[in-house]
């Protein structure tokens, strides 16, 4: 059997919160006395994560603010080095690399962030943006190699030939995000991870940035990790989706049984939520409450604070991922008991 | 008689060198309790617009023409003073980042009375009754707790829903909601959205949602207006307006949405990006996106005409409307899209 393309092993990531001994006395008084979690000094951002990925799909990751999607491209990229839990890359184990041992693997995954005002250097051209890559991982290409391989990706992404001698500012947004795309495209890499893409863009951009998204992955036969929030790019883009919820995966599903059935309870309210314009009769299922905070690593199930179905197990068992009739995998006490929906 | 009209608007950034001019002739009205929104992608000029109407301009912007009247009364040559019985009493405006329009440094309490006492007479224990009331309203729960904490300590929906109560205390006639539910996530911006359609039908309150997502628009206001580049290029009954889209640009816009091409095919793309405001194209703004251009959008604007849907500025739908004849049907060729 062959390996998946990239396999995630019970993932974890906990941040440091900074620690109580720095401040003066009075103010831990202070705090201690104004709330009961200023004893805590972690932030659990992923609770045990695993996800395995195959080579030529697109995997979308969705979910609310918080729920550690972004953490989980940070991680995956060797951005931040996870607490606990294993990553293997076409088999070979990732995570405990050294940065040199990792060089060979940094070439086969690029990033695309989410913001293309930030992420390009704004006192480089874009000629020394995309030959810093280059030169990293192609050391043997000669000068005119180098010009040569610049004029054409610029080109593949659509952008003009003269664009290699002028800086990130002389570019509108979606132009920015072509760039980016072209820096990750430049080291040929063989897995894209994309942090929101598309959200700092207007919706006619955001079209354009989509369909050239599509038309790489068909000439190069890319596989993508798309993160992000909006629904209806996913129902467009995706072969695979993973709902997250607080750290955890709630529902791993194909496109089509994830929107035509739903199983788990949050990934029933976030579909109803996205306003429709194909059919305006779908009232939304308004959740009560608001997501928890991560400074406490949850005992139950991290939505049972909100879900119309919870009842006592859900409060003080951690539901696993099981896996449905239809393929889809779904980590919830009441799919599996069959809860009725009311 | 409508509640606001605009008529002719013109807003103009004063520069050294030229003048930019970002709404060009923009007039509408809105009647007392309609929900009206306000469409188009970022530099059409929609908060801009939002912004005129409550006189919130800053500096190099003015008003260079055209008018703003509420219930009869003209606004744009009010003083300081003046505006300050009007704006917040009548006119009330939401922001984006609700973050941002709560002093952090005040209780949630201090500032609801503070928006109360400002502008009636009224002692402090009253006012924090209406206050407490009016948290219920909008949904809080134990809304005399909420009442005593600060900002920081509330979550992005909660905050607005303590924006949309400051600003239901005044019983203002008109909302002005500029992208109100943009830095809230999914689950949070439908129920954001329901509160502010059950607040306004509940007190006869107008709304003006500026937005740049259909899909709000769908859930919440009866009429439309597309904007682009400074002009309204369309307006209309929400519904009509999604259905059966007259203006290119609208078309455009609606088609380049990903629930409206299959899944795995190309989505349809509208060429190009808003033009600058130094760079306006002459004639119709959109030419030269427009798949239907001709030489008489590169020179000339359009005026609105009504397509029989919708009001649109398009000389494609002015010459195919003169192309027909009410008495005997269509006179030009039938074509297919």
């Amino acid at each position: 059997m062959s390996n998946p393309l990239i396999d995630i092993r019970g993932l974890e990531k906990a941040y440091r919160t900074r620690s109580e001994w720095r401040l003066p006395s009075w103010f831990r008084r202070l705090l201690r006395r104004k709330s009961d979690t200023a004893n805590h000094d972690r932030i659990y951002a992923l609770n045990g994560v695993s996800l395995s990925i195959e080579q030529g799909e697109t995997l979308c990751v969705v979910g609310e603010t918080g729920c550690g999607k972004s953490t989980l491209a940070r991680v995956l990229m060797g951005l931040e080095k996870p607490s606990s839990g294993e990553l293997y890359f076409s088999g070979s184990r990732i995570d405990q690399l050294t940065d040199q041992a990792r060089m060979p693997f940094r070439k086969k995954m690029q990033m695309v962030f989410q913001n293309p005002y930030a992420s390009l250097n704004p006192r480089m051209t874009i000629y020394q943006i995309l030959n810093e890559a280059i030169g990293l991982h192609h050391p043997d290409f000669s000068r005119q190699q180098t010009d040569d391989y610049i004029e054409e990706l610029l080109v593949s992404v659509g952008l003009s030939v003269d664009a290699e001698d002028r800086y990130p500012h002389e570019f509108s947004g979606g132009q920015r995000q072509r760039i980016s795309i072209a820096r990750a495209l430049s080291v040929e890499p063989e897995l894209i991870v994309a942090d929101e893409p598309l959200s700092a863009l207007d919706v006619s951009v955001q079209a354009q940035v989509l369909n050239l998204m599509m038309d790489k992955q068909q000439a190069l036969g890319l596989t993508y990790i798309f993160i992000t929030h909006d629904l209806a790019v996913v129902e467009h883009f995706a072969t695979r989706v993973a709902v997250m919820y607080l750290g955890r995966i709630c529902e791993v599903a194909s496109r089509e049984s994830l929107f035509s059935a739903p199983k788990h309870p949050y990934t029933k309210a976030l579909l109803s939520s996205i306003p429709r314009l194909d059919d305006l009769s779908v009232e939304p299922i308004h959740l009560t409450g608001e997501v928890p905070t991560p400074l406490e690593k949850p005992m139950g199930c991290t939505f049972c604070g909100r879900c119309p179905l919870a009842n006592q197990r859900c409060y003080e068992q951690i539901p696993v991922m099981q896996l449905q009739q239809d393929g889809s995998a779904v980590a919830c006490h009441a799919v599996e008991e069959g809860r009725p929906w009311k | 008689m409508s509640l606001l009209s605009v008529n002719h608007l013109n807003v103009v950034f004063r520069q050294r060198h030229q003048d930019l001019q970002a709404l060009f002739d923009v007039s509408f009205s809105v009647s007392r309790g309609e929900r009206l929104a306000i469409v188009g992608e970022s530099g059409a000029g929609k908060s801009i617009l939002g912004y005129s109407l409550v006189n919130l301009l800053s500096k190099p912007g003015v008003i260079d023409s055209g008018s703003v009247k509420f219930d009869g009364r003209e606004l744009t040559t009010l003083t300081a003073r003046q505006w300050q019985e009007i704006r917040g009493k009548k006119i009330a405006m939401i922001f984006q980042d609700p973050m941002i329009t709560l002093n952090p440094v005040l209780s949630v309490g201090d500032q609801m009375v503070e928006a109360i006492r400002s502008h009636t007479r009224i002692n402090y224990n009253d006012a924090k009754k209406l206050a407490i009331e009016k948290l219920a309203h909008v949904r809080i729960s134990s809304p005399a707790q909420r009442f005593e904490q600060y900002p920081h300590e509330l979550s992005g929906g909660m905050r607005q829903r303590v924006i949309i109560a400051i600003v239901l205390l005044l019983r203002p006639e008109i909302i002005i909601a500029d992208e109100p539910t943009t830095a809230l996530d999914v689950t949070i911006q439908a129920g954001i959205l329901q509160l502010l359609k059950q607040v306004c039908e509940d007190n006869g309150v107008a709304l003006i949602l500026i937005t740049h997502d259909f899909g709000v628009v769908s859930r919440i206001a009866e009429r439309t207006i597309v904007m682009y580049a400074g002009r309204i290029v369309e307006q209309g009954p929400t519904l009509e307006i999604i259905n059966d889209p007259q203006h290119p640009y609208t078309q455009g816009l609606l088609n380049a949405l990903p629930q409206m091409a299959l899944p795995g095919q190309r989505l349809n793309q509208i060429q190009g990006n808003m033009p600058a405001l130094n760079n306006h194209p002459s004639g119709c703004a959109f030419h030269p996106r427009c798949p239907y251009a001709t030489d008489k959008c590169r020179e000339n604007t359009p005026g609105f005409v009504f397509s029989g849907v919708s009001t649109v500025a398009c000389f494609a739908i002015e010459d195919m409307l003169a192309e027909f004849d009410p008495e005997g049907g269509w006179q030009g060729e039938v074509e297919d899209e």
